[in-house]
């Protein structure tokens, strides 16, 4: 008889992120698919374990670094990753005795063809996990940054980036708000259930549910396995969503009949939330760049059941002279660095990199630039990103300002991650004037 | 010790029933050092001598404790239920959901031939069950609701 190796999928699943570059919640949602099966604690074992082990690995490789003669940059990438995450159990994960961790590692690297190594790999553990509580790192005073990037596992860059626009504290602030677990905020599906009648049908599937301080449709949840599973989710009553993306859509402000139109809108959850706010009135038309992205989108459309809402295929860098001056809001959640959403998706941290921002910027203000001329005069612009980044938000704002002088910013706001309860994201909102 | 080929499903040997083992000899000591190997090889938590290709009463299994031996192995007493995943080395890369019972009393013989009895609940109890069933040629997926999973690990 076998039965899954649930560290040999760990490792995989850890090697496809740092090896190959795929997005670590496409990871994880694939392996949760795949392995339904799997029972509840094996399920969180191999979540925490992955997530984890990618949240801290900056602290990890120091940590390997001082009790390994090999540094982890030289280390096969195998080993590597099999130590990263075995010293993540060690020091985060008390239900998992010490012993057992080392034993499954050595074989772990044994079954994958490096017997050669069984001692390395034994005797760097048993090491780390006799030391483990006098590891320290270096001291504030020898760096603010480093000691920063080193305690909350974020690269030098980020801390340094943001060390410049924020007082410390506010950064140290966010760097934990980043490593603290999330409740999972939803948003109540309002044209077919009010939030305590949700409150209640939740609490009957054993999910306990709690109101969101300042928006009347949001809820943090917890306590369950696969929400994919639950009745509730099924019929469409609420959706998984971020407090910041159900900022986006109230910040919209639409009137009963509004022509709305959402240029890059997969997986649709904020287009979906604007039909809501339309009552049925109107029309929301989400957009975005391939047939599979709006594919995504049509199915949560029909989950929804909503008739005020419609999904093309259209790409936001392309001026289509129909659409021109046709909607009273648009809303332009655009291709953005992510640095605000990396206590969700902690891969972003490793592979975004200063040079991607400047892309990205470029590609943000082409595409500003175009779905700008969609918007009615007298009609609302809203840009919003889910990152912390000057470049690719305030300064974008200000471009855009000098380059179109018949626009007129009404807000602009960079929230900042808070207690792991809302991602770190940027609203914006212009008009266009009327001169008519 | 050496390795032995594990047989795939398909090999009738896999659906005989396999004879009661008279009397120790040095070839069947030597075929559970050998089973044993190529258990831990596969990274399989239990095997039956059949899976080897021969067809007698004995199984291996370790489920992290330590390994146990059970020759002409039959279950005595079970209750509960447990529903779970469980593969075999003899379907490599599949996995599939078996309701089983979630406590097993087996009486056996041990390596010197001795009697002995021994208890196991979740994994273990699975594991008894699991291994006895390919002694009288059946293998899990007579038992399995709904469908196979494909549980390929990459490398």
């Amino acid at each position: 008889m076998t039965q899954v190796n649930l560290r040999e999928l760990v490792l995989s699943m850890l090697l496809s992120v740092t090896r190959d570059q795929a997005y670590s919640h496409v990871v994880l949602k694939d392996v949760l698919d795949n392995y339904q099966y799997l029972s509840k604690q094996e399920r969180s074992y191999l979540t925490r374990v992955f997530q984890g082990t990618l949240e801290h690995m900056i602290w990890i490789d120091h940590v390997l670094n001082q009790f390994s003669s090999v540094k982890t940059g030289k280390m096969k990438p195998v080993i590597r990753t099999i130590l990263r995450f075995s010293v993540y159990e060690l020091q985060f994960m008390d239900a998992i005795p010490p012993r057992a961790t080392c034993n499954e590692a050595v074989k772990l690297a044994q079954k994958k063809g490096f017997g050669n190594l069984k001692g390395f790999v034994n005797g760097v553990l048993r090491n780390i996990s006799r030391e483990l509580s006098h590891i320290s790192l270096p001291g504030r005073e020898e760096g603010e940054a480093e000691y920063l990037s080193l305690r909350y596992s974020m690269p030098m860059w980020i801390v340094k980036e943001w060390l410049g626009q924020y007082p410390v504290g506010q950064v140290e602030e966010m760097l934990a708000s980043f490593l603290q677990e999330a409740p999972t905020s939803i948003r109540v599906n309002t044209s077919r259930i009010s939030r305590d009648e949700l409150i209640r049908r939740l609490a009957e599937e054993g999910i306990a549910a709690k109101p969101h301080g300042e928006l009347p449709d949001g809820l943090f949840i917890s306590g369950y396995d696969y929400l994919e599973a639950l009745e509730t989710f099924q019929e469409g009553l609420f959706y998984v969503q971020d407090v910041s993306s159900m900022r986006a859509a109230h910040c919209c402000q639409v009137q009963q009949g509004d022509t709305v139109l959402d240029v890059c809108a997969a997986p649709g959850g904020k287009s979906i939330h604007l039909a809501e706010l339309l009552s049925g009135t109107g029309m929301v038309e989400a957009r975005d760049l391939t047939g599979f992205k709006v594919g995504m989108i049509r199915e949560n459309i029909k989950r929804s059941r909503l008739t005020n809402i419609k999904a093309v295929v259209k790409d936001a860098r392309v001026f289509y002279p129909e659409d021109e001056a046709s909607a009273d809001v648009v809303l332009a959640d655009l291709p953005c660095s992510g640095l605000g959403v990396i206590g969700k998706k902690p891969d972003i941290k490793y592979h975004m990199t200063q040079e991607k921002i400047g892309q990205l910027v470029a590609l943000q203000r082409e595409i500003l630039h175009m779905v700008w001329r969609y918007v009615k005069p007298g009609g609302t612009f809203v840009y919003s990103t889910c990152t912390i980044s000057r470049q690719e938000n305030q300064e974008n704002v200000s471009w855009f300002l000098r380059e179109h002088p018949d626009s007129c910013l009404l807000e602009q706001h960079q929230y900042l991650p808070l207690e792991g309860e809302q991602d770190g994201f940027f609203l914006a909102k212009l008009i266009k004037e009327n001169y008519e | 010790m050496a390795l032995r080929t594990i047989r795939v499903m398909g090999d009738e040997v896999l659906s005989k029933k396999c004879r009661e083992v008279k009397e120790m000899t040095p070839r069947i000591q030597e075929l559970i050092d050998d089973m044993l190997e190529t258990m831990y090889q596969g990274n399989g938590v239990g095997l039956a001598a059949p899976q080897v290709g021969v067809l007698k009463r004995i199984t291996t299994i370790d489920i992290g404790d330590g390994p146990i031996i059970l020759i002409n192995p039959v279950i005595i007493e079970s209750s509960g239920e447990q529903t779970g995943s469980e593969g075999c080395l003899s379907l490599p890369g599949k996995a599939g959901d078996v309701t089983r019972p979630n406590y097993v009393k087996v009486r056996a013989l041990n390596r010197e031939m001795e009697e002995f009895e021994v208890e196991g609940t979740e994994l273990l109890a699975r594991a008894f069950c699991h291994e006895v069933e390919h002694l009288d040629g059946h293998m899990y997926v007579e038992k399995v609701i709904g469908d196979l999973y494909e549980v390929e690990c990459e490398e």
